[in-house]
């Protein structure tokens, strides 16, 4: 065997552990059951805000320190702590990810990313009339226009 | 219904235009085919004739597209889809210009331009290769104008054309009426993440760099198709280098675009995108040095040909990855999907599958070297780090596509948690071999030789590594083993090739090789250094007070600044002085002062990191950044006041009882002085009608004096059937409500009660400063890596035709 092909063996073990390693270190989109079954393993939570009244950020006391509540896609209900400043536009997302793992009855979250349903790729169409009546237009695909009124 | 207003002939323009380009294409692919496959034209007719002068119309096509899309852009005519979805008024020329490749249908256009000026190029210069080489150049243009087409055949849509009318591409009622138009006055605008001056120049380097990896990839179809297996190589050598460089230039570029404007706090977070555009020119890198090989040593060309074409069918892949939504959650920034994947997939799998056919039915006839390459040569080490540079992009690919294998598994694989951490763990190792393979490979001879200059390696390059080394590592602190041998690699690298450069100086110009490849250590220097050693400034000391809610391993990033206070941030103290604004961005003024240790202002300076408080994104920061020679000083917001929604609103303290007896009874408040005067029958005159049946109705005389002005105030106090009734004079230019409690007849004083307005809210910002060190490294290497691959250009180009008369010596020409 030559040492070109020893080398191409050497490569070929080599990617294959890039395969495991791949598919070893990935992490998993689960509910919150799955992160509490794994405590200290480290998930992809994906859930919308719940009741986001009960959103604790207070900049003032503490602008690294953010709680909230996320419903996972099965229902279940948990806080999660996030040790960094509210993401921008939280509020307003439709859907949320969070990275991180369980700690106690809280989830510790070391990564938010939020789906917002505002980006600007969104068809609606603002159109202002002479009264100063402003009227908001939006248009998803494979949906009845929803047309609300604004002062 | 006819409607009013609207200007169509552009839009019929460019559809035709659109139209013609597709099947000028379609020509170009068969005039150029037939040509190549010496398929008789008759007497009046030549087939080369033929495909360029389809080729000249395709270009008068595209152009034509462009010009009329940036004329519907420029002149804001929003029934058009495109410009209104992309642009607005208020955007100023240079970012209409980045509003014309905003979408995907621009940057389609954009990448069709690049292709035709390339193609163009072949024409003039290729000589003999030239009708087999558009044949692939004029493929690549028939399915980009597809995608332009904007078609349906049954229910299939074909292409997403760019002069859809708004009315077309939406349902609403406002369409109803014929002079719609009138009510639309503004487009939807520019992204505001896109509006920087980058946005400007990184998309056509970029784009120019996907479309430069066409022309080495049609070489080498071409040479197959034409039975020419190796002589491809040589004409498609400064095409190579310039599609390396190009590419190269457009990927740092976008990293400079992440650094200067997006605030994650750095230059390259592995997102999918980013990884897309890297993964071609990895393997367009190690196509290239195996060229290299072949050229001079007759060695590795099938090696050569898979690299190349992989080079091209990953841009086409990458084009999937960000155009075809697929990608979805795992970046923030691929473009939306316009329902384009299977053409996509159409576009890459017919370039994969004409690659391969030409490739396997080519195979056996490929030229290859029975005799084994000497351990000590250079072809060897050669071939070894082009195959590592391809085990490198099969890291990253096979990572990056998590997403595809997930629909076509059904699995449910996530990104790792610690992206970063992930990536670098494989990719920091692999750039040590290859800064390690890349100057073993040029420090031995091609051929190879008995005797490896052991000690002199060891006398000019071993000893001043490892001293050098250590006068790095040490003031860093390092104790990673990857990072040092990352940092010594690169001062290898860096030593050895400017050893070549010197033995090379009298003919400098042939010196791009070393000159890249001192740009490339430069740049593993800038990385790891700007990286490991990123630093928080802005570490919030403030949440100790917390107690047990922190621990060491907590983020604690972000420091409140209250405006006009200082905070210590050492070397800095920091003042966030207020804020101006400049529709659509609001600057926050950050003064640092640097201090000495004796706490002496040595250095002055204000940042003005912005915000924009976008309607539809929320609040996005953009840093503002201090360079010095060895280190950035970077600052954004991450959270501001919101003064919109308590602005307007005042709130009043708790009132305060006032006893006054006297007139001259002067009261001392926090914004003023209250001084009364007696009391009076005489009412205000708005309430003399309204009081004229009671019983009892006084006014307190009493003046309000604050700093700036005095005020008048009545309030007054009545009783009416037995009620009391309390007519409160608020003031609230004044900052005060004062009230007429009740009198005591007894005590003769009467009863006042004062409340002043809360104190406005006092302005603040949240913020996050670092400090990367060294980064002028990363900036610096890539400029030389560009230089060194630019000289290289030239010196290929002009030995691509006539025979190499420079004689294969030691150490010459590297790379």
């Amino acid at each position: 065997m030559s040492k070109v092909h020893l080398f191409l063996l050497l490569l070929i073990v080599v990617a294959a552990g890039v395969i495991l390693s791949t598919v070893d270190e990935s992490s998993s989109y689960e509910n919150f059951a799955t992160a509490e079954a794994n405590p200290g393993k480290e998930f992809h939570v994906v859930g919308t805000l719940h009741n986001p009244n009960e959103m604790e950020y207070d900049p003032l006391k503490d602008p690294n320190l953010f709680r909230f509540f996320l419903k996972d896609q099965a229902g279940a209900v948990r806080q999660v702590v996030y040790h960094d400043s509210k993401p921008q536009d939280f509020e307003r997302s439709e859907q949320v990810v969070i990275i991180g793992k369980m700690s106690g009855s809280a989830f510790e979250a070391s990564k938010i990313l939020t789906k917002c349903p505002s980006k600007y790729n969104e068809d609606s169409v603002e159109v202002r009339s002479t009264t100063r009546t402003s009227y908001k237009l939006m248009v998803r695909p494979g949906q009845n226009p929803i047309s609300d009124r604004t002062l | 219904m006819t409607y009013t207003g609207e200007w169509l002939l552009p839009g019929e323009l460019g559809h035709a235009a659109v139209l013609f380009s597709f099947f000028t294409a379609l020509l170009g692919v068969i005039s150029f085919g037939a040509q190549t496959r010496g398929i008789e034209g008759g007497r009046s007719l030549s087939w080369l004739g033929l495909g360029r002068w389809a080729f000249g119309l395709h270009t008068l096509a595209v152009v034509s597209i462009g010009v009329v899309l940036f004329v519907v852009i420029y002149q804001h005519r929003y029934e058009y889809h495109y410009a209104w979805s992309h642009a607005s008024r208020a955007l100023p020329t240079h970012y209409i210009i980045s509003a014309f490749w905003e979408g995907q249908e621009g940057s389609f256009l954009l990448w069709m331009f690049w292709n035709v000026v390339l193609g163009l190029s072949i024409i003039r210069t290729a000589g003999r290769w030239e009708a087999p080489v558009m044949v692939f150049v004029s493929l690549a243009q028939l399915m980009l104008s597809s995608m332009l087409l904007g078609l349906y055949v049954g229910d299939i849509k074909i292409g997403s054309s760019p002069f859809v009318l708004l009315r077309e591409s939406m349902q609403a009622p406002i369409f109803q009426q014929a002079d719609y138009l009138k009510f639309i006055t503004d487009g939807n605008g520019l992204n505001p993440l896109l509006q920087n001056p980058w946005m400007v120049i990184h998309p056509p380097v970029l784009f120019l760099g996907f479309a430069s990896t066409l022309v080495p990839f049609a070489y080498a179809m071409a040479g197959l198709a034409t039975r020419q297996y190796s002589e491809w190589v040589r004409p498609a050598l400064p095409w190579t280098l310039f599609a390396t460089a190009m590419l190269g230039t457009g990927i740092v570029m976008g990293a400079a675009w992440a650094y200067e404007s997006l605030n994650f706090g750095g230059y390259w977070a592995w997102d999918p995108v980013e990884n897309a555009s890297l993964i071609p020119w990895l393997c367009l890198v190690g196509g290239l040095h195996l060229m290299h090989t072949w050229e001079k040593r007759k060695q590795s060309l099938p090696s050569a040909i898979i690299l190349i074409i992989l080079s091209y069918i990953l841009v086409l892949y990458a084009t999937f990855l960000t155009r075809s939504g697929i990608l979805g959650d795992s970046s923030v920034h691929a473009f939306t999907d316009l329902g384009m994947s299977g053409q996509l997939l159409v576009f890459l799998f017919a370039f994969v599958i004409a690659a391969a056919v030409l490739l396997v039915l080519s195979w056996k006839h490929l030229p290859r070297q029975h005799q084994e390459e000497p351990l000590w040569s250079r072809e060897f080490w050669l071939f070894m780090g082009s195959l590592v540079m391809a085990l490198s992009a099969f890291q990253v690919l096979f990572s990056t596509s998590t997403p595809v294998w997930n629909r076509l598994f059904g699995t449910n694989m996530a990104p790792p948690a610690d992206v970063v951490a992930y990536y670098n763990r494989w990719q920091l190792p692999i750039a040590v071999l290859i800064l390690l393979l890349g100057t073993l490979a040029h420090l031995l001879p091609y051929k190879g030789s008995r005797s490896v200059p052991v000690k002199k390696w060891l006398l000019f390059l071993m000893i001043p590594t490892l001293l050098l080394t250590a006068a790095v590592a040490i003031p860093l602190r390092y104790t990673n083993w990857t990072y040092i041998l990352l940092l010594s690699s690169s001062i290898l690298a860096l030593l050895g090739h400017l050893g070549l450069l010197w033995q090379q100086r009298k003919k400098w110009l042939r010196s791009g090789g070393a000159v890249a490849h001192m740009g490339f250590a430069l740049m593993m220097m800038g990385v790891l250094i700007s990286s490991s050693r990123r630093e928080v400034v802005s570490v919030n000391r403030s949440g100790y007070a917390y107690g047990g809610q922190f621990d060491e391993k907590q983020n604690r990033e972000n420091v409140l600044l209250w405006k006009g206070e200082a905070l210590d941030m050492p070397p800095y103290r920091v003042t966030y002085l207020g804020d101006s604004v400049a529709e659509p961005n609001h600057y926050y003024r950050v003064q640092y002062e640097e201090l000495n240790p004796k706490g002496e202002v040595i250095d002055r300076f204000v940042l003005l990191p912005n915000a924009q408080i976008n309607p539809k994104m929320g609040l996005i920061a953009t840093p503002d950044t201090r360079h010095y020679a060895f280190s950035d000083l970077y600052t954004h917001v991450t959270q501001v006041m919101d003064k919109e929604s308590t602005a307007g609103s005042k709130e009043w303290g708790p009132p305060e009882p006032l006893m006054l007896s006297g007139s001259g009874d002067t009261v001392m408040m926090r914004d003023g002085l209250l001084i009364f005067e007696g009391v009076t029958t005489e009412l205000p005159v708005d309430l003399t009608a309204q009081l004229q049946d009671a019983d009892v109705a006084v006014a307190a005389q009493v003046t309000w004096k604050t700093l700036k002005e005095s005020y008048r105030l009545r309030p007054v106090y009545a009783i009416r059937k037995g009620a009391e009734f309390r007519f409160d004079d608020v003031q609230a230019e004044a900052g005060i409500n004062l009230s007429f409690r009740r009198i005591h007849p007894d005590k003769k004083q009467i009863e006042l009660a004062a409340s002043v307005a809360a104190p406005e809210p006092r302005d603040y910002i949240i913020m996050k400063a670092l400090r990367f060190p060294m980064i002028n490294l990363l900036w610096l290497g890539a400029v030389l890596t560009t230089l060194g691959l630019s000289m290289a250009v030239v010196v290929r180009h002009r030995e691509k035709n006539g025979p190499r008369s420079i004689s294969i010596s030691k150490h010459d020409n590297p790379g």
